[in-house]
């Protein structure tokens, strides 16, 4: 991590925490209800978060709470804002409503095989029965922003942890592979990272124990991935775009609070969908587009604009206001992508450390657990008065965890969906395979292989001349291809209402409410500007969720006022040539 | 109904502004009677202004301890008039003055103040007045039962009152005064560079596009800021910005270096009263749009065919580049 | 030299600028709807205040700082997180409510009242600080109330600038109509400044400064006394502005026609 070289000041902690979500969430709730501990002593805990609020997470969230009841056994749902018990579960498949999805033979013949059964109402497939390993009876629906902040009031009332908003971490300290604690960003330069007049160096935070949980793109994990490589046979290669819309539903929507709609098929078979209902007729809505949709034009915006165009919600949501839109990256490797868990002086918690379970489509309340795990784990090494080595962590720390739920239903999760590198059908009988035999079985995947090309991958849609006259003129507007190479699909345009349906700029602006804070340096950069030259197909513009990329020479140019953190640039760059360090602001929104 | 003060302040030249000549007209307007009390270093032009305005009586401070803006002056004047007086609710122009001094005075007389308002009526027999919250984000109507109730209401709600027949007779009250505060006089930005003028016909707002990428992949910030100021001397318009833009400024950016937080239209920034409006590399969201709440005629240039101003907050919006409007614009406004 | 100040700067919190706000109709009257899931910032003016109060309490050794604030408990506290890391203050905390709607001559009788009773302020030393306008009311009331309340004869409201001279005199420029500014000259405390945006940035976040304020944050949060603010005024609506206009967009007309339209507007 290349930091400027001055003199920093230095403060010596007990804990530090680097991201606030649920797994640090979990940690401190663990932790700070044990603090005095039985000694009197009182251990000082601090956590840097990124974002300008602890509210301002995204996740589309259904749970079954289970980690969250081990810490709040007695938890009425009713006293977390937008959080309500699910009270109607179904699964669809959705049918192609405009003709424009890029499906298979094999999808199309079992397409129209639907259509003339007449099991078909709103151009969707209700499966007949929910598959075990996804179902979330007995669970709740919750916005993370509400639940994070809940969380974090309750935590910082007892004065025993400290959470502090707004305050990147650029890095560990590691020394002799020692993690020593983090460095924080630097305030007071310019966009490209000099020191101006109000140069403030980041500063050194030493810390017995650092507890990374910055999520599954932190700059912090990513450095110590880096540093210790991952463990033997891991690899962490599946990812997606998550990205939701909270909307006000419009008057006389019949969906009953605690509706659960999961969704496959549409508006690509690759893509998963969502729609929950919160109290008060608000609902999130939203989709994944993961890394194994090999579209090097791939989008999430547009994407979520058809999905929630279909007959099938569109019916419940015409007529309603987005009010709140995020997006974040999804760790999708799991168990099979977990880093080393600890070391000498550090944890990882957290959608980071491999926890997020994508058979049962649940992450926040692993990333919980872990984070509740981590937390007895430290409280019995302070009662031992035994240090933070790597081999003590590991004795308490992982080993919890490898005998917890949390490991048996991540082992059967992480080749569940490996099947989808052979396609959509092989990656649904995969996962089916997967869930019902307890990870026994799996369609095996295959290795891991470039992008086609974006001529390639469209040879049988659009001519290679139109395609590259189509790439000159998106590039000449400064725009990304996707829509250009859509509409040329056949995806119909958006009819923009400005309520719901808005442009990505009015989503930055009104449901996403996106700043950055003066001061600190561009945290996205190209690291070698011929590599993004020799760049055919430049996916991390396209897939960039809040059109903080677009095109430029020699590297695509990025507006921090735009960017949402999500973390998509990053494994979207086939060359790994996007440098994705610590920087603030971001969404503005604490509803997602 | 309740006996009614009207309280106005005179300018340098001892006349009224127009704001005080409509907050007169508001209080006419309720039926009721009612008395005037005037402020200021030499009242007597103002009072050609208010004849026949059916003041009961007309009550003055004046001298040189008042014709300036003090609080610690202002503030017992406006209780000696009332005082004098005696009315129930007091009706006063919600000028800088006015606003920085008569909340103390209505404390002082155990009363409440309540200022920008936009709206003053009889609603069966009591007053009641509206005006906005959250920075014109949601407008509300009310009453108080607090007495006396200072009245602050902005300008434009009536027309000013137009002098009829003779002025009025005048008295005077005396009052011994001796402020710890000295006013040592005004400063204006300096030429060019005053670019705010409340009584322009047209308000153009600069928003963060004019200082981003163009098509060339490179930012033009000279020849932006001369688009501008062109504009600017072209039709006297006061100049607006968003809060991004001015936002830029501060951090250094070498970015349009006339621009400051006294630019700010917004939320966080002023709602100023213009017939006109343009934006320009301005997407129109809601913090910023709401600063346009009293801006009449809106128009917008932006690349943008979807931008917030599209979305029912313009009457026209041209999807066009702002550089090249403005340049052309410029050229055809300064053949004139 | 100059004496020390004993700068109390009022502060409440307001909804995050940003923000989609719209009415609801309560038992008190009308407020925000979802207020308490809303983010929150400190009030943009009073914010600030807050940093001119750190620059001259820094600029003149001995000098002091307090921030009294009302505001929902929670809310406040997930504020100062953000606000702590920027400025040095001691914390008064009342616990009562942020919203623009409360009527100001209660929130003003409790600041007052919260503020007679900081130990240790000197009436001599005091500078009374704040937002000009607040982000929920915009009213330039409370303020001056709470100055009243204090029997601060000597008020400014819409400060950009204040200058301490070597004689102790306050040199302070306050906003006035047409973008002008009005030059005064106090002979020292007490005085009341009601800020408009100044002239500093916002200071960076700083470690140190969070830890130090933690001292005392968290236990003046602790102890902030509840202050219920009821009646007073009586609404009778509350609504959102509905200005939707029929926009006519322009979209395929050259720059020449553009602009020929818009001279054509600007003209008539």
């Amino acid at each position: 991590m290349e930091m400027q070289a001055v003199e920093r000041a230095r403060m010596d902690v007990d804990v530090v925490c680097v991201g606030f979500g649920p797994a640090v969430g979990g940690f401190l709730t663990t932790v700070s209800r044990e603090i005095p501990l039985e000694d009197g002593s009182f251990p000082q805990i601090l956590c840097y978060e990124r974002a300008d609020d602890i509210a301002f997470g995204v996740s589309g969230v259904v749970t079954k709470g289970r980690g969250i009841r081990v810490s709040f056994p007695q938890l009425n749902p009713a006293d977390v804002p937008m959080a309500t018990p699910v009270t109607v579960e179904k699964v669809y498949y959705l049918l192609d409503a405009v003709g424009a999805s890029r499906r298979s033979a094999a999808l199309k013949a079992a397409d129209a095989a639907l259509r003339v059964s007449g099991a078909l109402r709103d151009e969707a497939f209700e499966l007949p029965y929910i598959p075990p390993f996804l179902e979330k009876h007995g669970g709740m629906v919750m916005s993370i922003g509400q639940f994070n902040q809940w969380v974090g009031q309750q935590v910082m009332m007892t004065g025993a942890a400290q959470i502090w908003p707004g305050s990147p971490v650029a890095a560990a300290i590691i020394e002799d592979d020692q993690v020593r604690g983090v460095l924080l960003a630097d305030q007071g330069v310019d966009l490209a990272g000099n020191a101006t007049g109000a140069f403030q160096p980041g500063m050194e935070v030493r810390a017995a124990l650092t507890v990374v949980g910055d999520g599954p793109v932190g700059p912090v994990g990513r450095q110590l991935d880096a540093h210790f490589g991952l463990p033997p046979g891991n690899e962490q290669r599946d990812w997606a775009v998550g990205m939701k819309m909270v909307v006000d539903l419009p008057e006389g929507c019949n969906l009953p609070q605690g509706t659960v709609l999961h969704t496959f098929g549409y508006p690509e078979p690759e893509i998963f969908g969502f729609l929950y209902v919160h109290p008060e007729n608000v609902a999130s809505v939203g989709i994944f587009v993961p890394s194994w949709l090999e579209n090097p034009v791939r989008t999430s915006y547009r994407y979520l604009q058809h999905f929630i165009q279909h007959p099938l919600l569109w019916k419940h949501l015409r007529g309603g206001r987005m009010r709140s839109w995020g997006a974040k990256t999804l760790n999708e490797s799991g168990r099979r992508g977990e880093p080393w868990l600890v070391g000498d002086g550090y944890a990882r918690i957290g959608e980071g450390s491999g926890s997020t379970n994508v058979l049962a489509g649940s992450g926040v309340d692993e990333a919980w657990m872990t984070g509740v795990q981590l937390g007895k784990a430290v409280l019995e090494l302070w009662r031992e008065g035994a240090p933070f080595t790597k081999d003590n962590l590991e004795r308490t720390y992982t080993s919890l965890r490898r005998t917890s739920w949390l490991e048996e239903e991540a082992l059967a999760a992480q080749h569940a969906r490996d099947g989808f590198h052979r396609g959509v059908v092989p990656g649904m009988l995969g996962m089916a395979l997967a869930g019902f035999s307890g990870g026994r079985l799996h369609l095996p995947g295959l290795p891991e292989h470039p992008m086609p090309t974006l001529e390639d991958f469209y040879s049988q849609r659009i001519p290679a001349t139109e395609l590259s006259l189509l790439k000159q003129e998106a590039q000449a507007r400064g725009e990304a291809l996707h829509d250009a190479v859509m509409n040329r699909c056949g995806w119909p345009d958006i009819p923009y209402d400005g309520q719901l349906l808005m442009t990505q700029q009015d989503a930055l602006l009104l449901g996403g409410k996106v700043q950055a804070a003066p001061g600190y340096a561009n945290h996205v950069r190209m690291k070698d500007e011929e590599v993004c030259a020799r760049c055919g197909s430049m996916t991390c513009v396209e897939i960039c969720s809040a059109q903080a990329l677009s095109p430029g020479a020699p590297t695509p140019a990025f507006d921090r006022e735009k960017c949402i953190h999500c973390g998509a640039c990053i494994w979207n760059c086939e060359y790994h040539n996007v440098d994705f360090r610590a920087g603030a602001g971001g969404l503005h929104s604490a509803e997602n | 109904m309740e006996p009614i003060l009207v309280l106005l302040h005179t300018e340098g030249d001892g006349a009224l502004h127009k704001a005080s000549l409509e907050a007169l007209s508001v209080a006419r307007a309720l039926g009721c009677a009612f008395d005037v009390g005037l402020v200021g270093g030499n009242v007597n032009p103002a009072l050609a202004q208010i004849a026949g305005c059916g003041a009961r009586r007309v009550l003055a401070l004046d001298g040189a301890d008042f014709a300036v803006s003090r609080y610690s002056t202002d503030c017992p004047a406006a209780v000696a008039l009332f005082q004098e007086t005696l009315p129930a609710v007091v009706i006063a122009p919600c000028t800088a003055r006015w606003q920085r001094s008569l909340p103390g005075a209505a404390a002082r007389m155990g009363g409440a103040a309540d200022t920008h308002l936009t709206g003053v009526a009889l609603v069966d027999g009591e007053v009641e007045v509206s005006r906005w919250f959250y920075r014109q984000r949601i407008e509300a109507t009310f009453r108080r039962e607090q007495r006396p109730w200072f009245l602050l209401v902005e300008g434009g709600i009536r027309a000013p009152y137009s002098a009829q027949g003779y002025a009025p007779a005048i008295e005077r009250l005396t009052l011994s005064v001796k402020p710890r505060t000295e006013v040592t006089g005004m400063i204006a930005p300096q030429g060019s560079t005053q670019t705010i003028r409340p009584e322009a016909e047209l308000l153009l707002v600069a928003g963060a596009g004019w200082t981003k990428k163009q098509k060339d992949g490179a930012i033009h910030i000279e020849q932006a800021g001369k688009l501008i100021l062109d504009l600017l001397a072209n039709t006297n318009a006061s100049l607006g910005s968003s809060k991004s833009l001015v936002d830029l400024s501060g951090e250094g950016h070498a970015v349009l270096p006339f621009l400051s937080h006294l630019n700010q239209v917004g939320q966080t920034g002023s709602t100023p009263r213009h017939p006109k409006g343009l934006a320009t590399c301005c997407h129109g969201e809601e913090p910023h749009a709401v600063g346009w709440r009293f801006v009449q005629d809106r128009r917008a240039v932006n690349l943008d065919a979807n931008c917030g101003w599209a979305r029912g907050k313009a009457d026209v919006v041209y999807v066009a580049d702002a550089f090249a409007v403005m340049e052309r614009l410029n050229a055809l406004l300064a053949k004139r | 030299m100059t004496q020390p100040f004993h700068i109390v700067v009022c502060a409440g919190v307001a909804p995050d600028p940003l923000q989609t706000l719209e009415p609801v109709s309560g038992p008190q009257g009308p407020a925000l709807k979802n207020e308490m899931m809303l983010p929150a910032v400190l009030d943009p003016w009073a914010a600030h205040a807050l940093y001119e109060a750190d620059h001259l309490a820094k600029a003149i050794p001995g000098s002091k700082v307090w921030l009294v604030s009302m505001s929902p408990k929670p809310k406040l506290q997930q504020v100062l997180m953000t606000m702590a890391q920027k400025v040095g203050f001691e914390l008064v905390a009342l616990d009562g409510p942020a919203s623009g709607f409360a009527d100001y001559l209660q929130v003003a009788h409790a600041l007052a009242e919260a503020i007679e009773g900081i130990a240790g302020l000197q009436r001599d030393r005091l500078l009374l600080f704040g937002g000009w306008e607040s982000a929920g009311r915009a009213a330039g009331t409370t303020l001056a109330l709470v100055g009243e309340r204090l029997g601060i004869t000597e008020q400014f409201q819409a400060v950009d600038v204040l200058r301490v001279g070597d004689d102790g005199l306050l040199e302070i420029h306050e906003r006035t109509d047409g973008g002008k500014h009005q030059v005064s000259l106090c002979g020292g405390p007490p005085a009341l400044l009601g800020w408009a945006t100044g002239n500093l940035p916002e200071p960076p976040n700083s470690p140190q400064t969070g830890m130090v304020n933690m001292r005392t944050l968290m236990p003046a949060l602790q102890k902030a006394r509840p202050v219920g603010v009821s009646g007073g005024l009586q609404f009778t609506g509350a609504t959102l502005p509905k200005q939707q206009r029929a926009t006519r967009v322009v979209k395929d007309a050259s720059v020449d026609e553009i602009a020929a339209e818009l001279a054509a507007w600007i003209r008539g």
